[in-house]
């Protein structure tokens, strides 16, 4: 079997990329190229593997290794199959990236980042194949552990260790549900591994609370708000091409883990699972993209966007889990395509996105987009590939994330036919009107970062002086634009490969995903002859461009002159340019009741209250899951700690009383009294 | 054959489109105890500005050359996509498709208005994304309750099923409901006042004040087309009982004319809101969209 080869071709490679760096340590540029090359092979390898699986069939391996619970078993089906491609077709452009990026770390441990990079990606392709419990969870684990130092990776700033510390916490929180949730069903199934788990063997009760506990642990994971919070701070302090990374590929490892237990292990369950999960998923995308809308640090920006396009993904799966509950199998079939769709397009543009943010940071040295502008005459290619992940993330035609968000749509306006009745109808209107706040919040993001960032003049010096990233850094960059645009352009090929994905399940029917007709997008719903042609979009857009050409050299040629922007006389500088923070400002006051903005404040930095006066403009946006959930637990837990300090003085004497005290108490109590 | 047609209606929507705003204007002109100019005048100024020269500011970057283009290229592409001729169910008339066409356009102007560098362009582009995101959730329920009834998302089943159906209060609540939404989207009093250039009321205009000559000529047209397609979807979706058969194409143009010259006697009976009143006005949008729902 090739499969199989690759598959241990791939595990060597990422693990000899994390020994190699103890060889070539000493030397930073070898380090960044051999460790990274070693990488990009290793993911390559990842790719192929997934596309043998896919023509060859399940593979199912036993490594090569003996721990205490028996052989560790990997099975790569077609699911398993399908994260694996991501991973392998980020990790290969990140690690192009890499090439470039890593100058920066020279000399900040390079080796100790490139090392960590090869078993970051090591564990991810471990939790996407091994199919024993104890294995995943060892891997999950190994992931989430050097994940966490790779944020920490630049501790000199105080802001990064604290990001560090905020995610280790949360993402153990979320482990202990996941460990829950698994030795639930292990011990009703009496059996460790994957292909013996099942939901059936166990009572309606238990399954209700693995099902909670698998949603809340992956959910962590994935980023869902409430528990969101670790991942608009982790996700900026890692080196960009992790960031990339870890929303790309490192976020999916909770999608995959959902997809294996709501599909693969419990089946169809009542009807609430899958509304809870679309409750919470409408709650996550808004707030989400509201707090992508009101950020000004790019890389927060796009992590709180990660947020955003999570509840996206989640509206399929809890969509196809309310259809799977109501025996509807096409429609499921289609829900779980949309988010899977979804997954995959949230990789490829989200890494972009950090990659462009990676090239700005380099280039500029701030991650705050107010200091930024005019680098599209700096960087113009960099611009060029930003536009075009700014396009797909906003959702519009004629680029990847429009398919995506358009079968999101189908999938809630059938909603009513599994959810019957008046409550269904509006339930489903509220959930399209939401997803489409959703969709123009996001339009309204990623114009303003764009042109924040992009447009008009240098706000700055640093923005003045940046220039063009490396040759490394735009190739991987272009691949994943060209990317965005060819799974745009045509949709059916993700979606024959999607249909393949989940076909293996039961109570999944995506026979008929692909549609006869190569050019038109049809998912067979059975109800209507509805579909989109990216063709046709193609086409009559370049004949409106076409026609504007025309109408625009009707006249012959046009005379042109050059001036200064029009600022009423006065000579225009940068001061005058819009700001994110005014961009946003009617939205942070329509939605205030949730962006609590109230800390804005003017201030007067000299005191002449008539003439030269020199102002600033500071916004602080409390966060209302912080303020409302975390403060609290936080402060219960620090007034318990002090609680306990003032038993515990550390003094020997009070001790020996605490335990003659229990002495007593106990003889007290054995003698029956 | 389809797609034959389909450009047939694109091209007569793109030419068309100037006539309805020249109608709206002059309407409101009458309604304003004025003469107003002729009905034609937008096709003038059109010509007027297509042979004027063109003033480019040095800050600006591509972005700012090609937006106009993109802008109207969305429009004329949505406007193939309006069931007018073609109500067959081919796979390319889906509204989603329109609505995010239109976003398109919208995307490259706010970006384009970023380009020159100066307030009014920012403000204007930050005012018009506003409107858009409050308007969004709006537009997508009133065309749910429609939507939903007739099961799909197809324009062309969507207009069939409207066509086919009888009058009932679902309609008039969804009717009024886009009604708000049209409004707002096409950037008219109360939400928007297209004929001023002032600094406290302006939101699409303000985009648009470094454009000239033919660039802004296109935006122009663009902005007609895009207000055409904006009507013609309220009289395809939201009235029923359509004189189908061979009277629907002079029915259309009725419902057309009796549109505008509604939305003149709207904007001239109504002042313009403050602009945080409009969340409000958009929140009665929705309300109506969900009193159609219940009402099915």
């Amino acid at each position: 079997m090739i499969a199989s080869d690759l598959y241990y071709l791939m595990l060597l490679l990422f693990s000899t990329g994390v020994v190699s760096v103890f060889f070539t340590g000493s030397h930073a540029k070898l380090t960044n190229y051999i460790a990274h090359s070693i990488a990009l092979l290793g993911s390559t390898v990842a790719i192929l593997c997934a596309i043998f699986v896919f023509m060859q069939g399940k593979m199912e391996v036993v490594l090569p290794l003996v721990l205490p619970f028996g052989p560790i078993s990997a099975s790569v089906d077609y699911l398993s199959a399908y994260f694996l491609l991501i991973l392998g077709v980020i990790g290969t452009v990140t690690s192009i990236y890499a090439y470039g990026y890593s100058r920066e770390y020279y000399h900040c441990r390079l080796p100790l980042m490139a090392g960590l990079y090869n078993a970051f990606l090591l564990s991810m392709v471990l939790v996407f194949t091994v199919s024993h419990v104890v294995a995943f969870l060892i891997a999950w684990e190994v992931m989430s552990v050097v994940s966490f130092f790779l944020v920490n990776h630049e501790y000199e700033q105080q802001v990064n260790t604290r990001a560090a510390f905020i995610y280790i916490v949360m993402t153990h929180l979320g482990t202990i549900f996941i460990i829950i949730a698994f030795l639930l069903l292990a011990g009703g199934a009496g059996s460790m591994d994957f292909s013996q788990l099942t939901g059936n063997l166990v009572s309606e009760k238990v399954r209700n609370i693995i099902f909670i506990c698998a949603f809340i642990g992956f959910g962590t994971k994935a980023g869902m708000v409430p528990l969101h919070i670790w991942l608009p701070r982790a996700h900026p302090a890692a080196p960009s091409h992790v960031s990339a990374l870890m929303s790309g590929v490192m976020l999916k490892t909770a999608i995959y883990g959902m997809c294996r237990f709501f599909l693969d292990f419990l089946g169809a369950g009542p009807v609430w699972w899958g509304a809870l999960i679309l409750v919470l998923a409408i709650i996550t995308a808004v707030i989400g993209v509201l707090y992508a809308f009101i950020e000004h640090d790019i890389k927060r920006l796009l992590a709180y966007s990660s947020v955003e396009n999570i509840g996206i993904i989640l509206l399929g799966i809890g969509a196809g889990m309310v259809f799977m509950s109501k025996q509807l199998p096409v429609l499921a079939g289609v829900a779980f395509s949309a988010a899977l769709y979804h997954v995959f397009n949230h990789a490829l543009f989200k890494s972009l996105s950090f990659m462009g943010a990676g090239a700005v940071l380099q280039a500029a040295h701030t991650k705050d987009i107010e200091q930024l502008g005019g680098l599209i005459k700096k960087m113009p290619y960099t611009a060029v590939f930003c536009l075009v992940s700014s396009v797909a993330i906003a959702a519009l035609p004629p680029l990847n994330g429009f398919i995506s968000e358009w079968l999101t749509f189908q999938v809630l306006l059938f909603l009513p036919q599994a959810l019957t009745g008046i409550v269904g109808k509006i339930f489903s209107g509220l959930l399209i009107a939401l997803l489409g706040l959703t969709g123009a919040l996001a339009v309204a993001c990623f114009a303003t970062a764009f042109g924040i960032t992009f447009l008009a003049k240098p706000r700055s010096k640093r923005a003045e002086q940046a220039v063009e990233a490396p040759a490394a850094m735009l190739v991987a960059m272009a691949i994943l634009a060209g990317s965005c645009i060819i799974l745009g352009l045509w949709p059916q090929g993700m979606l024959m490969i999607l249909s393949k994905t989940l076909g293996e399940f039961s109570g999944l029917d995506t026979i008929g995903l692909v549609s006869r007709d190569w050019y038109i997008l049809a998912p067979a719903t059975g109800h209507s002859d509805g579909g989109i042609s990216m063709l046709a979009i193609i086409l009559l857009l370049f004949s409106g461009f076409a026609v504007g050409l025309l109408l625009h050299s009707i006249a012959g040629k046009e005379k042109t002159a050059v001036g200064e922007t029009w600022t009423c006389g006065i000579i225009p500088n940068y001061h005058m340019e819009y700001t994110a923070t005014g961009f946003s400002k009617s939205i942070r006051l329509v939605f205030h009741s949730i962006v609590h903005s109230h800390y804005e404040t003017l201030v007067n930095a000299n005191n002449n209250q008539y003439h030269g006066r020199k102002l600033f403009y500071h916004v602080r946006i409390r966060y209302l899951f912080v303020s409302a959930l975390y403060s609290p637990i936080n402060k219960a837990i620090i007034s318990t700690a002090r609680f306990m300090k003032s038993i515990q003085t550390g003094s020997v004497q009070l001790y020996v009383g605490y335990i003659m005290a229990v002495t007593v108490v106990i003889l007290i109590w054995s003698t029956g009294w | 054959m389809n797609i034959l047609l389909s450009v047939v209606q694109a091209v007569g929507v793109v030419l068309l489109a100037p006539l309805v705003a020249g109608i709206i204007k002059t309407a409101k002109a009458r309604l304003q105890n004025r003469r107003g100019p002729g009905i034609f005048q937008v096709y003038f100024d059109f010509k007027k500005l297509l042979f004027k020269d063109s003033v480019i500011s040095v800050t600006v970057s591509w972005i700012f050359t090609i937006a106009p283009y993109i802008y109207f290229a969305g429009a004329v592409a949505a406007a193939a996509l309006v069931p007018i001729i073609t109500t067959a169910s081919s796979g390319v008339f889906d509204v989603f498709t329109l609505i995010y066409l239109l976003a398109l356009g919208r995307f490259f102007l706010v970006l384009a208005s970023l380009d020159g560098g100066s307030a009014f362009g920012g403000m204007g582009g930050a005012r018009e994304m506003f409107i858009a995101i409050l308007v969004e959730p709006a537009l997508l329920l009133s065309i749910l309750t429609v939507a939903l009834k007739a099961q799909t998302t197809n324009l062309g089943l969507m207009a069939m099923h409207a066509a086919n159906s009888s009058l009932s209060l679902a309609y008039v609540f969804a009717a009024s409901a886009f009604f708000m939404v049209l409004i707002a989207e096409t950037g008219r009093v109360p939400v928007d006042n297209p004929d001023t250039h002032l600094e406290l009321t302006m939101i699409h205009e303000g985009m648009t004040l470094e454009y000239s000559g033919r660039k802004l000529a296109l935006i122009f047209w663009a902005s007609a087309v895009r207000q055409l397609i904006m009507i013609l979807l309220f009289v395809l979706l939201f009235i029923p009982d359509n004189l189908f058969g061979s009277a629907i194409f002079i029915g259309i143009i009725l419902k057309v004319l009796l549109v505008a010259i509604f939305i003149a006697i709207a904007e001239t009976s109504t002042n313009k809101l403050r602009l945080f009143k409009v969340p409000n006005f958009l929140a009665v949008s929705c309300l109506l969209s969900l009193l159609a729902l219940v009402a099915q």
